[in-house]
């Protein structure tokens, strides 16, 4: 069975959509339907993870048929180590994600959540192909259930919002798939376990914008600011915590094995850009007006602390990027759901002016917002500190100013998270919150605390991500 | 080899031709456009055919037949369609027809 | 003993998850009899383990244990491991064995309140941090319980959340000590760099033993040990977390988590002594500390805020101490210092919870006759903080400053400010302990003072405050330089001082701190009792605190208040929002003009078509 299971990982959300895009049910037994595909989708995961061996560096549960021969384009899926994690904190935070969505009721369930599981699919497709083409497709498949997510459920400015991030994606993913076709001709098959090492500066740079784009990096941020204020929270969670990382982990799978010695020479440079998206979205997310400003500039903070990881050049690095992004992804789709709670309570946009209180009397959501920011913000014994840590030590070796950056950018995420979180919490009660803003009900508490406690289980040891993954020596074994 | 020489046939072609491209430029009247268009395709027609008999190959001819076919069936959809219009008291003028404006 | 360590730190941790899960579950009281029985437990493990070390052989004493690899990447491992050794056990034995004389004072002092779970749960959570931070085996377990003990310390300083000064206070609290936290992680990437481990053994073995990278370690892990033990130039956020619980500020602002940065230079002297300018640069600024903070306090009128810089102020002695060489003094101090604080500290926690919450020393005035018992222990408190013979303060501050003497120069100009500083001491102890309980009871203070079942607390209050007074008189006794001491005795496999004072260097340091210790004391009964002399006008310099808060508003806040504005307006709004709108706006105007093309007339189509036709046949005849 164990080659079918990326394939299951892939085919049983996108199957569930079909099913639910024509069950003849009610939109509340499709949203039970979907959220059961999730839960069962984590089953796989968690056999999935169970029967991988950890201690070695090649492809696993690995699944390979001829698409179009002429081409040699073929259906190559399988994980190693560290796409375990990654598709692991996927499968969980789009589950949230779906359940949360069952949970508010979204009108529209139908599409809703047959959108919902495709995203799913497209996700874990993306971080398991091991071939180009097949890749593009599903970094492309995820484009279209986000579009008409926003598009249709998101808030009022929602067209430009549709509108800006798909141009900026679409844009991104064009230059790539130019470097995709002459990348894969002049290897002369698409399959990324066949790759040899290139050095052409112009291939790498098609990669990097798009996967600058998405995950995003400053100054290719443009449309994060609108895209995650207008879409429904649980969507802008699963934006920020599980499709941007598409765009890291492109960069650790393709970009860095791929073209080494381009990376070598353009280090400075893209170090230089991480340290300036770090820096740049913690500034920004101490001055931003609404709780989830916080959580998006945050996201384009911390997407810079893990490309800072990826691109150390070491085990530590690499090991502590791939243990942040599993950090980062349930911390931000923890953040956004609890973003969307609040506004919903008060019917607010989340504008910090009109928040402010809500610890009095609603003892979970005080906690879980307590335990949440203080995990964000990295604080040590936390799995994000262990991350943090990682990360700025691997860091640290290629030249000890990018550590010292990083080290500012640890005080300026207390200073941003504190503020948002004595925003929302304490201080005088904000005009937005009356009585009817209740604490949380036991169906959300349902979909944070096992959030949570992936959180804090992961702070007890952190060690099963970071030690679980082979650094280096995987990547340099990733390309010939 | 009888008649006139093959640089009549194109020059009268190319006559008909521009009077029908004209026509269908300068007419607003659909049947009119209609009629110049048979004129052109007609022209196109007569070159054909006195390639055809000046290389002494039946391929010219047989690609005429085929127009005129074409021809009759245009002819026919775009009758149909001027007739539908009259009948439904649509003025005769393709200015005033602009659905398709971008 | 490793079990026994073990079962130290998770008996907090328990209790931390078990009240806080439980929430509403867990009745008022139980909740803090439940963090009170597990801190004492935790206590009775330290008292077993030590008792397990004292009975093997002084090289057999160090014991780690390690349960699991917490982090690990490429080569290097982080274990989450335990070290029981004779620095960590006497830190296991202060922080659990006064944590639990406090957490049981808070019983009588929370009742009431309406979130006392949650105050419980944050003590358990603390001391828990407390203990990881002691009894870490590796630095980054160090850094962990580092980090923890600052949230713990935020959660509590901001207990009171419908308080604004409360909330900022703490965010001040918790900032501060992230930019410590941070220093401290940057010296730990040295040491993993130098090191490629971060066990103390390893480290201690081959970190760098001279140059600049060896300045650059101690120069980083000082930076965490001042923003924690809040000494100067990261002191400001210690007055102002006086705005938490009074028990708070007394375990944490003043027994134990204050004084993390003398056990982190005396945990990792090595690494101090392999930069001696650092280590001297910590002894001067504790002896600049000391100095400011006895200056301050005596211009402060809120009672908390008096003991709270004479805390820092005591701290900047055990810098001066473990700065110098001399490690065990500053221990020794540390833990006289958490005995007579604390006592400090719960004494006027009585005052304060028996006077409906007031803390302005105006108007507290004269109370020692509607209070004896509290006046008697404050006044043990107090002369313990002079260092008064025989209580504790005398024997252990001594002893640091005679230390100085040992130290050259340098150490003498310190041994100045020292003497000096114990003169201040004098002073502002006693301008406290005269305005607060002698004389008569303002209006104010008899209008508001209501006994509690006719005692002047809850019993839990009285027992805790007068065992910690008992332990103030009789604590020092414990080492008396010059004719016992085993407390160094003990320390010297782990911590040998490196500065030892001849007997004659303690008399006299001991003459002149007493002498002017004493002199302190009858300036301040001429100016608060007597009041023979008018006292001073108030210096503003002093009452500004030396306009440190106004520095770090400027340097810090307001700048990146600015720069994330200016990034705001001159980057966000017009580069990255005006690249979409641009490429929006390109877009839509070119398709309108496009557009225009599209204008449903056939005939224009027809012409396009026949210029086309036509230029292309010119084109293909150029080419001919």
């Amino acid at each position: 069975m164990n080659q079918w299971l990326t394939m299951i990982l892939i085919v049983l959300p996108v199957a569930g959509a079909l099913l639910v895009a024509v069950a003849p049910l009610s939109a509340y037994w499709l949203g039970s339907f979907a959220a059961l595909v999730s839960l069962v989708e984590i089953g796989f995961w968690i056999t999935a993870a169970s029967r991988f061996h950890y201690g070695s560096p090649r492809l696993q549960l690995a699944q390979h048929a001829s698409w179009f021969s002429d081409l040699h384009v073929s259906w190559h899926v399988g994980m190693y180590a560290f796409s375990v994690w990654i598709v692991g904190m996927s499968v969980v935070c789009m589950g949230a994600a779906t359940i949360y969505g069952w949970w508010v009721g979204r009108d529209r369930g139908r599409a809703y959540f047959a959108l919902m599981l495709l995203l799913t699919g497209a996700v874990v497709g993306v971080f398991t192909s091991q071939d180009l083409l097949l890749f593009y497709a599903f970094f492309e498949a995820m484009l279209i259930p986000l579009y008409v997510l926003i598009g249709v459920w998101g808030g009022a400015d929602r067209l430009r919002a549709t509108l800006t991030f798909v141009v900026y994606t679409v844009v991104g993913s064009l230059l790539m798939l130019a470097s995709i076709v002459v990348l894969g001709l002049r290897e002369g098959t698409f399959d990324l376990t066949q790759m040899h090492t290139s050095h052409s500066s112009l291939l790498f740079l098609g990669f990097l914008v798009a996967f600058a784009i998405k995950s995003p990096l400053f100054p290719f941020h443009g449309w994060l600011p609108i895209t995650y204020r207008e879409a429904p929270a649980e969507v802008s969670g699963v934006l920020s915590g599980v499709v941007g990382k598409a765009g890291l982990y492109g960069l650790l799978r393709i970009a860095i094995p791929i073209f080494p010695a381009v990376v070598a020479d353009w280090r400075g440079l893209i170090l230089a850009l991480s340290a300036a998206s770090l820096l740049y979205g913690s500034l920004l997310a101490f001055r931003a007006p609404d709780f989830r400003g916080v959580v998006m500039y945050s996201s384009l903070a911390q997407a810079g602390l893990i490309g800072l990881g990826l691109f150390a050049n070491n085990s530590l690095g690499f090991d502590g990027a791939v243990l942040q992004i599993v950090n980062h992804g349930l911390v931000s789709t923890s953040l956004f759901l609890l973003a969307g709670m609040v506004e919903r309570r008060t019917a607010t946009r989340g504008e910090f002016a009109l928040l402010g209180g809500m610890a009095r009397g609603r003892p979970a959501l005080a906690s879980l917002v307590m335990i949440v920011g203080i995990v964000s913000l990295a604080v040590p014994l936390s799995t994000t500190f262990a991350g943090e840590f990682l990360i700025l030590a691997g860091v640290f070796q290629q030249g000890w100013a990018w550590a010292v950056l990083g080290a500012i950018a640890i005080v300026l995420a207390a200073m941003y998270m504190l503020r948002a979180i004595s925003a929302v919490l304490h201080q005088d009660t904000g005009s937005a919150v009356s009585e009817r803003a209740t604490d949380l009900r036991l169906g959300e508490l349902a979909i944070l605390v096992p959030l949570v406690l992936c959180l804090l289980g992961l702070s007890a040891w952190p060690n099963l991500v970071s030690g679980h993954t082979l650094g280096k020596t995987q990547i340099e074994r990733l390309a010939k | 080899m009888h008649g006139p020489d093959i640089q009549w046939y194109v020059i009268l072609s190319a006559i008909l031709f521009t009077t029908g491209a004209l026509g269908v430029m300068l007419r607003r009247n659909p049947l009119i456009i209609l009629l110049s268009v048979e004129i052109m395709l007609n022209a196109a027609n007569l070159l054909l055919i006195a390639f055809s008999r000046l290389h002494g190959r039946e391929d010219g001819q047989i690609f005429a037949i085929s127009v005129m076919a074409v021809a009759a069936s245009e002819v026919v959809v775009g009758l149909g369609l001027i007739v539908a219009m009259g009948r439904r008291n649509v003025e005769l003028d393709v200015d005033k027809l602009r659905t398709l404006r971008g | 003993m490793s079990t026994a360590a073990w079962i130290c730190l998770l008996l907090p941790l328990a209790s931390a998850v078990v009240l806080t899960v439980g929430g509403t579950a867990v009745p008022r009281r139980i909740a803090g009899y439940v963090s009170t029985l597990t801190t004492m437990g935790a206590f009775a493990a330290a008292v077993v383990a030590f008792f397990d070390m004292w009975s093997k052989a002084p090289v057999e004493r160090v014991a780690t244990t390690t349960s699991w690899t917490w982090l690990a990447a490429g080569q290097y491992h982080f274990g989450l491991t335990l070290l029981a050794d004779q620095v960590s056990i006497v830190m296991m034995l202060i922080v659990s064995g006064v944590g639990s004389l406090i957490v049981a004072y808070s019983v009588g002092y929370m009742d009431g309140e309406d979130e006392e779970r949650r105050f419980f749960a944050y003590m358990s959570l603390f001391v828990f941090s407390m203990l990881l931070l002691v009894e870490g085996g590796n630095l980054l377990l160090l850094l962990a319980g580092w980090g923890m003990v600052g949230l713990s310390s935020y959660l509590l300083i901001g207990y009171y959340q419908d308080r604004p000064s409360a909330i900022a206070a703490a965010k001040k609290a918790f900032v501060m000590n992230a930019f410590g936290d941070a220093t401290m992680a940057l010296a730990l990437f040295l040491l993993i760099q130098h090191t490629g481990a971060l066990d103390y053994v390893t480290v201690f073995r081959n970190a760098p033993h001279h140059g600049a990278i060896a300045n650059l370690i101690a120069l980083g892990l000082l930076g965490g040990a001042l923003a924690k033990s809040a000494q100067i130039p990261l002191h400001t956020w210690l007055p102002d977390a006086m705005e938490g619980p009074t028990p708070v500020s007394a375990l944490i602002h003043a027994a134990t988590m204050v004084t993390a940065g003398v056990y982190l230079i005396v945990r990792c002297h090595p690494l101090f002594e392999n930069a001696w300018a650092v280590q001297d640069l910590a002894a001067g600024l504790g002896a600049a500390t000391l100095l400011m903070a006895g200056l301050i306090a005596l211009v402060q009128t809120d009672i908390k805020r008096v003991i709270a810089y004479s805390t820092m102020s005591q701290i900047g002695y055990m810098f001066v101490g473990a700065g110098i060489g001399a490690y065990p003094n500053a221990l020794f101090h540390l833990m006289t210092h958490a005995f007579f604080k604390a006592l400090l500290f719960l004494a006027a926690g009585i005052l304060i919870h028996a006077l409906t919450g007031e803390q302005d020393i105006r108007k507290l005035a004269g109370v020692g006759k509607l209070m004896p018992f509290t006046k008697w222990v404050f006044l043990i408190g107090s002369l313990a903080l002079v260092g008064i013979f025989p209580f504790a303060g005398f024997f252990s501050k001594d002893s640091i400053i005679a230390a100085c003497l040992a130290h050259g120069t340098y150490g003498a100009i310190i041994w100045v400010a020292c003497v000096i500083g114990a003169f201040l001491t004098g002073v502002y102890a006693f301008r406290l302990y005269f305005i607060v309980f002698t004389g008569e009871p303002t209006a104010w203070a008899r209008e508001h003072f209501h006994k509690h079942h006719g005692k002047e607390g809850p019993i839990s209050m009285l027992w805790t405050v007068g065992t910690l007074a008992v332990l103030a008189v009789i604590g020092g006794w414990l080492q008396f330089a010059p004719i016992w001491h085993p407390l160094t005795t003990w320390l010297d496999p782990i911590a040998a001082p490196i500065t030892e004072p001849s007997n004659f260097q303690e008399w006299l340091s001991s003459a002149f701190a007493i002498v002017l210790g004493l002199a302190g004391i009858g300036v301040a009964y001429v100016l608060y009792v007597a009041r023979s002399v008018p006292v001073p006008q108030a210096v503003t310099l002093f009452e500004k605190k030396f306009y440190w808060d106004e520095l770090y508003d400027v340097v810090w806040y307001r700048s990146s208040d600015a720069l994330s504005r200016g990034l705001g307006t001159i980057i966000e709004l017009p580069l990255i929002g005006g690249a979409i709108t641009a490429v929006s706006g390109l877009t839509g105007a070119s398709s309108r003009e496009l557009s225009m093309a599209q204008n449903g007339l056939v005939r224009t189509y027809a012409l396009a078509l026949a210029g086309g036709v036509a230029v292309l046949a010119l084109i293909f005849l150029a080419a001919r």
